[in-house]
């Protein structure tokens, strides 16, 4: 382990105050020994960086899957006080709102008979790749929608049902959003982009549920063994991207004004309460909305290939939930025995609410929130349910991915797509996507493995496995 | 081209070296062309870019925003900037061509220019930045 950090006790580490200066709390991850010793020194410099930001609460946290990134690491949790703390960009990504939905089918494996032809109808359904364009004529009037409605705009427009909001954390809508600070840039980025997948580690896979391990919760997530289902993960796009660039510069200016000190220009900031802190927190909102209807549009893309193909009625397929990595939220945390609204932020980190927590759907209230965690293309995907220890310890929080191990360069120099591809097929993969350098760059051996992380969350407490997924045919952006 | 990936786990870190900082603002530019679309990219199209900066850093960044944006909104790839700089102040052409998804398909999305990791110096054979691309 990296000299300084302390092992606690089991998979829990801390790094001690004074680690770097400034720190206001301590750092703490959860990493089993094998992941340990993946970990890289810039991930861990960047938790303590996370922790020396003002009005942080209790601890700055990473999970399992923690990776160096910028500003927060991967996987990196921070909680702030409404009063005193502050709201950046750097502890949500340019990718605000990227996120993972999974709908089940009432298919079994054995009744597709043409796996490569339901994979190149779904390629050809989801605008894929850099350079997509949505296949929606989505009118100015329909982006705000997007941004002030989420998912809920998809749905009343003939792209889902009712319930599929149910299956969304916040009902898919962030009710905060504020479109006067999503600029016309991001406006222009958003309009071409609805219902397209993206890239680099976007993806929709054709999944088998090939193991159970918590009966009673996968009866209520809908789940059953030796179903087909269907994830999708992507997020708000460029509209996305372009809010996090504006408002990372107006960041800027404000971590001057309010003389915040900060060891990492990405970790730029402002007040909760003060202008540019709202104007941050509207606008991450509204591109969270923008996502949310994002995945609505692609999933029911995906549905209407399964209708078409299997003759099932849209019902068929509902959603078992949908979750976000990359966002700020606010929720209510004990903190010193009193119970206080808290602005989280999650950077490639999943919210795992427990039994009794609010925002569940009534039918899972005493179950939890479906945790779903996406493996790499030749690896499974598991789906977890939500804890009370989450809610203790990790507010809300657990790990969101299996993180990668390998840089792209790397990865690319180690195999060419043809060879991933060629590998997958013979352990019955199907794989597509527009180039072969976007199937070398996500080829299973860039990532850890998923089933180490899922693992080092499950003895913590802060998820608890339901079942697990493996995947049949895989489209990468 | 005088750049290269150097190896970075999660998103895609560039070196540059140049004569003049205008230089490797240009090569920064090709670089993130390169990420997004492959080698195979053609002049034609012209685009200006206007800009101040706080520092030369947040002016990297926001010049590579603004070719991003440009990229995306107007379909357009481009070969090459011609970069000039005058204190703080920078003013580029950029010279592409419209996106064609048989040619420009190489390479990977780009959603943000980090500052982490951004490093700009420069010594006696000349300037050099380091740079993160988030993917």
């Amino acid at each position: 382990m990296i000299d300084g950090v302390i092992r606690l006790a089991g998979d829990e580490w801390e790094i001690p105050k004074g680690f770097v200066p400034g720190m206001r709390v301590p750092g703490r991850f959860f990493l089993s020994d094998s992941l340990a010793a993946l970990l890289e020194p810039g991930a861990v410099q960047q938790l303590a960086n996370v922790a020396t930001m003002p009005g942080i609460v209790r601890s700055a946290y990473g999970m399992p899957d923690i990776h160096w990134g910028y500003g927060f690491p991967i996987g990196g949790v921070a909680a702030f006080t409404l009063d005193e703390g502050v709201i950046s960009p750097g502890g949500v990504g340019f990718d605000i709102n990227c996120g993972v939905r999974l709908f089940t089918t009432p298919l079994a494996k054995a009744d597709i008979k043409k796996p490569r032809e339901l994979v190149e109808s779904l390629y050809k359904a989801v605008p894929t790749g850099v350079g997509a364009k949505s296949t929606q004529k989505i009118s100015p009037a329909d982006l705000t929608a997007m941004m002030e409605k989420g998912a809920r705009f998809a749905v009343e427009a003939g792209f889902g049902v009712e319930r599929d909001l149910d299956r969304c954390e916040d009902r898919g809508c962030m009710k905060q959003a504020d479109i006067r600070a999503v600029s016309p840039k991001a406006r222009a980025r958003g309009i071409p982009q609805g219902g397209t997948l993206g890239s680099g580690n976007h993806f929709l896979e054709v999944q088998e549920v090939s193991e159970i391990y918590d009966e009673a919760a996968a009866q209520a997530f809908g789940l059953v063994k030796g179903q087909v289902c269907c994830m999708i993960h992507c997020g708000s796009r460029g509209l996305g991207h372009q809010v996090c660039t504006d408002h990372l510069k107006d960041l800027e200016t404000a971590t001057k004004k309010y003389q915040i000190a900060l060891p990492d220009r990405q970790l730029a900031c402002a007040p909760l309460q003060s202008p540019e802190g709202k104007a941050y927190f509207g606008a991450m909102a509204a591109s969270a909305n923008y996502a949310w209807a994002n995945r609505q549009l692609i999933m029911d893309a995906a549905r209407r290939q399964f209708m078409r193909m299997f003759s099932l009625a849209y019902e068929d397929m509902p959603l078992v939930y949908d979750v976000t990595h990359n966002v700020a939220k606010i929720e209510e945390y004990a903190v010193d025995g009193h119970r206080v609204p808290l602005c989280v932020h999650r950077k490639g980190a999943t919210r795992s609410f427990g039994p009794g927590a609010p925002d569940l759907p009534p039918d899972l209230t005493g179950i939890g929130q479906p945790v779903i965690i996406p493996g790499s293309m030749g690896t499974s995907s598991y789906v977890l349910k939500g804890t009370t220890a989450a809610m203790e310890r990790t507010f809300g929080s657990t790990c969101h991915g299996s993180g990668r191990v390998m840089s792209r360069s790397q990865a690319k120099k180690k195999q060419t797509g043809k060879e991933v591809a060629d590998h997958l097929l013979e352990q019955g993969i199907i794989v597509r996507a527009p180039n072969e350098a976007a199937i070398a760059d996500e080829a299973p051996e860039v990532y850890k493995p998923s089933s180490e992380v899922v693992e080092v969350v499950a003895r913590a407490g802060i998820s608890a496995l339901v079942a697990r997924l493996t995947p049949i045919g895989v489209i990468k952006g | 081209m005088s750049f290269k990936e150097i190896p970075h786990t999660a998103d895609v870190k560039i070196q540059a070296l140049a004569p003049t900082p205008g230089a490797l603002f240009g090569e920064a530019c090709a670089a993130l062309m390169q990420v997004m679309y492959g080698d195979d990219r053609r002049g034609g199209t012209k685009r200006e870019c206007n800009l101040t900066g706080e520092d030369q850093e947040s002016l990297l960044c926001d010049f590579l925003s603004e070719v991003l944006y440009l990229s995306e909104v107007d379909g357009l790839v481009f070969s090459c900037a011609d970069v000039k700089l005058d204190g703080l102040n920078l003013y580029a052409v950029l010279d592409g061509e419209p996106f064609d998804p048989a040619r420009h398909n190489k390479g990977t999305g780009v959603k943000g220019i980090s500052y982490s990791g951004l490093k700009i110096s420069h010594d006696a054979k000349g300037y050099m930045l380091e740079i993160v691309f988030d993917v």
